[in-house]
């Protein structure tokens, strides 16, 4: 907001929403795959990176230049193996920089382009896991007017849970309460077909866990529920044929990066 | 019976074990256990660093690492992938390609004495000094050699100049078969020179458009040298040679085993290296020999330069040069100095060499020239001056061959980073010129050679079997500069105080030995080491113009009575000239006929060079009755074969210390004959080739009085049980029993 203004970051954010998920995919793959080489391209030490995938080369060349020399084709190969630890070696720090930022910000696009929301009429699980399996009996769902139930609750003792089977008549989010041992807890769904931020459980406790796939509050510690998940499908991108945007993200944002760093003379 | 659900499909309720359904992997629809058992209680996952926790996250979280960690690991595992293919294919096919070589020529080594050949050229290493350095003790490895193998002198070629000398080392040939006189050779259609080993041609078709005019073909490299390298014979039989620096193989020919081109190879810009000085300091003055000088300009405290570079391709007229602009800060405080050179930048100190630089000379339409060169701060303060180095040819991406494979050179240079490829890689023309001093030239010197050194053992690891040779051209460059310091009373050092003369040439031989030491650490006695030079070393203290003799003698006349000529025989009268020099040690005849504007009738010619013969030889120097000229050769009795009609008429053979002026080489008639040489170059050998003998050391002994250059290559043959050439002119040494 601060760069971009609230009226052009406004409609950035629309733009953003209403755009197809395989041009979001695109761009985003370009402007990451950038913006990784640059970071590499400042945490890593370029003259011993390039200086080790030299000799990797070298040592390649060799097995090529003296192929019936035996010693040498066997010396090589045991080179090549070692440089290949030395690079990875000078490779892991760098990569460390590059990774932590771009994991938290896929982490937060993945909310949006990980799954779809639930589509109007169509079934829909709402899975409750509790403290303990004597306490399913008490376990109760409070919905808004737009879901129903559409099957009767499903206990599985074994794994302290309690499943619902549930259907929405119209788009938009809504909160579920869930009741038990006299606390409340809500979870969020959302009904629609546009991009938009899904979380697909509500954790209590489990700090990684929750940064990774959740995006609402932490259940309250003193809560008998432990987590309530909802299955929203997955998102898949056609090209060619189905796949999941991380693939294509990771596949475009690699082309990206090979491009700029050839672009801005950076040693990867 | 518990119920559960199926989570994927919501087809039923009847499944015994429920699914982790909440949890199945968006990947492969399937469950996803790891991350289910985090989400249980009973499973906490470990409080770590996040990173662990993401990599050891399972399914998206690896993809989310991704981009980062692919490409290290993409850039790794595709090494190893390919050299597993090379490894797998070299491997499985290497019994075959055996027994191919069985079948075809037997066992390649079944009849030779010795199973590798190492031979060390250096350059000029002179016999007199080295055995004079062995008696005092300084040179431990060379006197071992003596000792237990052979050391003797080795008669070198007429003329004793290194492309002629190397030539017929590795053809075992006399110049007569192998075509190549001197540096130079010269055109008769015009008098003017050209480069006698390589002929270099650009594109012959070029297509227009608009401004450019777009080279259409390939460069033609033509190789002027004649005859056959005997690492060709030995590669015939199935003996692997690594074959490194040695002069004259530019361009690089095929054969089984790997070559780097040694003297001969041009700079980018296609001369025998011309070095740079950019300058504030305003001067018109012209450097006489391989050099230029450029200006820099200061705005601000910022000083921009250029480095000049070949002719762009693009371009129809010749003589658009290309060049790289650069820029220097200095810092006069701490006597240093910021330098930008496209995307590098670095600080030197005053008196400083950076590494390798690469510099791209950029044409247009994507055509660009790869270039290394190196800076060398002379000055920040009042005055700014660079020194850059000739730009050679970058190793690691050749716009022309250097070695064969062409991937030779590629892989010295991303096994050792870039080194020097022109063929006078040792800027002596900048040293003479005084745009470098004798520390600052000494200091290029040894960093080329140390670079050779890695080179020679790298290749000695390698070629366990087989040639290993190298040439080191220090040698020649370090006595061709510093012979002045060794001497008691050179014109070239008359003010330096005996007790400030550097050690110089003692120190080098000492280096020389230390290697020969550690090369004798890397060979058994199944090795034979040999230790050649293509000729020795003499003083060069006088200068004789040979042009100015032929002038005052009537067989040399200029125009409109005129005393001296500029170069290249500006102001010769060729209707009234009868001979003329240009080069080190050659002597033509105009002939009609042959030469444009020749006048001497072929019949006349014998007559006439001996004539000249009888005049010149023992031709002494008025300043000092020292003998200049101590034989004068008539070439037709020298050389045998079917290249001799481009040798000279005649070869001078001065006397020790003397030698062709600095302007007779370069075609100019002066007024004096004979004059001091006050440049730093101050020791010679194109002489007369009796006086300056190469050096013979063998770490086995070799029955044979009067060993010849010629010999090594028939020897080498004869050794790996080869039948000789019958063309040959050397002949093989025998091993004392």
């Amino acid at each position: 907001m601060t760069i971009l203004g609230p009226v052009p970051a406004l409609a950035a954010i629309k733009l953003f929403l209403f755009a197809s998920p395989l041009a979001i995919v695109v761009v985003l793959s370009i402007v990451i795959g950038l913006l990784m080489v640059v970071l590499f391209g400042y945490t890593s030490n370029q003259k011993a990176i390039k200086i080790a995938k030299d000799q990797l080369k070298a040592h390649l060349l060799a097995v090529r230049l003296f192929q019936d020399q035996l010693h040498v084709v066997v010396g090589s190969y045991g080179r090549i193996l070692r440089g290949t630890g030395r690079y990875l070696k000078l490779a892991f720090m760098p990569l460390l920089y590059v990774i932590i930022p771009i994991t938290l910000l896929i982490v937060q696009l993945d909310r949006y382009l990980g799954s779809t929301g639930i589509q109007t009429n169509a079934p829909f699980l709402l899975t409750v896991r509790l403290d303990t399996a004597d306490a399913l009996n008490e376990a109760t769902l409070e919905l808004p007017p737009e879901i129903s139930m559409t099957a009767p609750a499903v206990h599985v003792p074994a794994e302290r849970e309690i499943v619902w089977r549930l259907a929405a008549s119209k788009e938009g989010a809504y909160e579920i309460k869930v009741a038990a041992a006299g606390q409340n807890v809500t979870k969020t769904v959302r009904v629609s077909s546009d991009l938009a931020r899904l979380s697909l459980v509500r954790l209590r406790g489990h700090f990684w866990e929750r940064m990774l796939t959740s995006a609402e509050p932490a259940v309250p510690e003193t809560s008998p529920v432990e987590s309530i998940a909802v299955n929203y499908p997955d998102r898949n991108i056609r090209l060619g044929y189905e796949m999941n945007w991380i693939w294509l993200f990771f596949i475009l944002s690699m082309i990206a990066g090979f491009i700029f760093k050839e672009l801005l003379g950076i040693q990867v | 019976m518990t119920k559960s659900l199926c989570g994927s499909c919501l087809c039923g309720w009847d499944i015994p074990v429920r699914p982790r359904a909440v949890f199945i992997s968006r990947q492969t629809g399937k469950a996803c256990p790891e991350r289910a058992k985090r989400v249980e209680g009973s499973a906490r996952p470990p409080r770590v660093l996040l990173v662990l926790a993401i990599v050891l996250l399972p399914c998206l979280a690896h993809a989310y690492a991704g981009p980062g960690a692919g490409f290290a690991v993409l850039s790794s595992f595709w090494a190893i992938f390919v050299a597993f293919l090379y490894s797998f294919y070299a491997l499985a096919t290497w019994p075959f390609r055996q027994l191919f070589r069985f079948l075809r020529r037997r066992n390649a080594y079944g009849k030779a004495k010795f199973k590798r050949a190492v031979i060390l050229g250096f350059d000029g290493m002179d016999p007199e000094l080295a055995d004079r350095f062995m008696n005092e003790g300084k040179l431990p490895n060379l006197a071992k050699l003596r000792g237990k193998g052979t050391f003797t002198k080795l008669r070198t070629t007429f003329p004793a100049i290194s492309p002629v000398a190397w030539s017929t080392f590795m053809t075992g040939v006399n110049p007569g078969k192998h075509n190549i006189y001197d540096f130079l050779a010269r055109d008769t259609s015009n008098y003017l020179p050209f480069l006698s080993s390589a002929e270099i041609k650009g594109p012959k078709r070029h297509i227009k458009i608009g401004k450019y005019s777009i080279p259409f073909g390939k460069t033609e490299i033509k190789a002027m040298r004649k005859g056959t390298p005997f690492w060709h014979w030995l590669g015939k039989a199935g003996i692997f040679s690594s074959v490194i620096r040695v002069p004259v193989t530019f361009p690089p020919e095929k054969f089984p085993g790997v070559l780097l081109s040694g003297m001969c190879v041009p700079d980018l810009k296609g001369s025998q290296g011309t070095f740079c000085l950019c300058t504030t300091r305003s001067s018109n003055d012209k450097f006489r020999e391989g050099g230029v000088r450029v200006p820099v300009e200061r705005q601000n405290g910022v000083c921009h330069s250029y480095i000049p570079g070949p002719d762009s391709p693009l371009a129809e007229k010749a003589g658009s040069e290309m060049r790289v602009n650069f820029e220097v800060r200095p810092d006069a405080a701490l006597k240093q100095a910021r330098i930008a050179v496209g995307s590098e930048k670095f600080t030197l100190k005053v008196g400083e060499y950076s590494e390798w630089i690469p510099v791209e000379f950029k044409a247009g339409l994507g055509f660009t020239a790869h270039g290394i060169c190196r800076f060398f701060l002379k000055e920040v303060a009042p005055e700014v001056e660079v020194y850059v180095s000739p730009v050679n040819i970058d190793p690691g991406h050749p716009d022309l061959p250097i070695s064969h494979p062409v991937t030779y050179s590629i892989y010295l240079a991303k096994l050792y980073g870039p080194y020097a490829t022109l063929g006078l890689a040792e800027d002596t023309w900048a040293l003479n010129e005084h745009v470098l001093d004798d520390d600052a030239f000494l200091a290029q010197c040894y960093s080329n050679h140390e670079d050779r050194e890695r080179m020679l053992f790298d290749a000695l690891e390698k070629t366990k079997q087989g040639l290993c040779t190298c040439v080191f051209d220090t040698t020649d460059r370090v006595q061709h500069m510093f012979w002045r310091y060794l001497e008691e009373n050179h014109p070239a050092a008359r003010d330096v105080p005996r007790d400030r003369r550097p050690n110089v040439i003692p120190e080098l031989y000492q280096r020389m030995d230390r290697l020969i030491g550690r090369v004798m650490e890397q060979i058994d006695e199944d090795t034979l080491l040999l230790i050649i030079s293509d000729h020795g070393f003499k003083s060069f203290a006088r200068c004789m113009n040979l042009n100015a003799w032929l002038h005052q003698n009537g067989y040399l006349a200029l125009k409109g009575g005129k005393t001296e000529s500029g170069d290249w025989f500006e102001d010769v009268d060729w209707s009234r000239t009868r001979a003329y020099t240009m080069g080190l040690n050659g002597l033509y005849l105009n002939i009609k006929g042959r030469e444009k504007q020749g006048i001497v009738d072929p019949a006349d010619a014998e007559a006439l060079k001996r004539e000249i013969q009888q005049k010149l030889d023992g031709l002494k120097d008025p300043a000092s009755g020292a003998v200049g000229v101590t034989g004068v050769f008539i070439t037709g009795n020298v050389y045998r074969g079917p290249y001799t009609e481009n040798a000279p008429d005649l070869l001078v053979g001065y006397g020790a210390g003397y030698r062709a002026s600095w302007d007779s080489v370069m075609g100019k008639v002066t007024g004096q004959v004979f004059e001091d040489n006050v440049k730093a170059w101050s020791g010679d050998h194109c002489i007369d080739p009796r006086l300056v003998p190469g050096v013979l050391f063998s770490s086995h002994k070799f029955v044979e009085d009067k060993p010849h250059i010629a010999d090594v290559a028939p020897t080498i043959l004869s050794l790996f049980g080869l039948a000789l050439p019958s063309h040959f002119d050397g002949k093989a040494w025998n091993l004392a029993s």
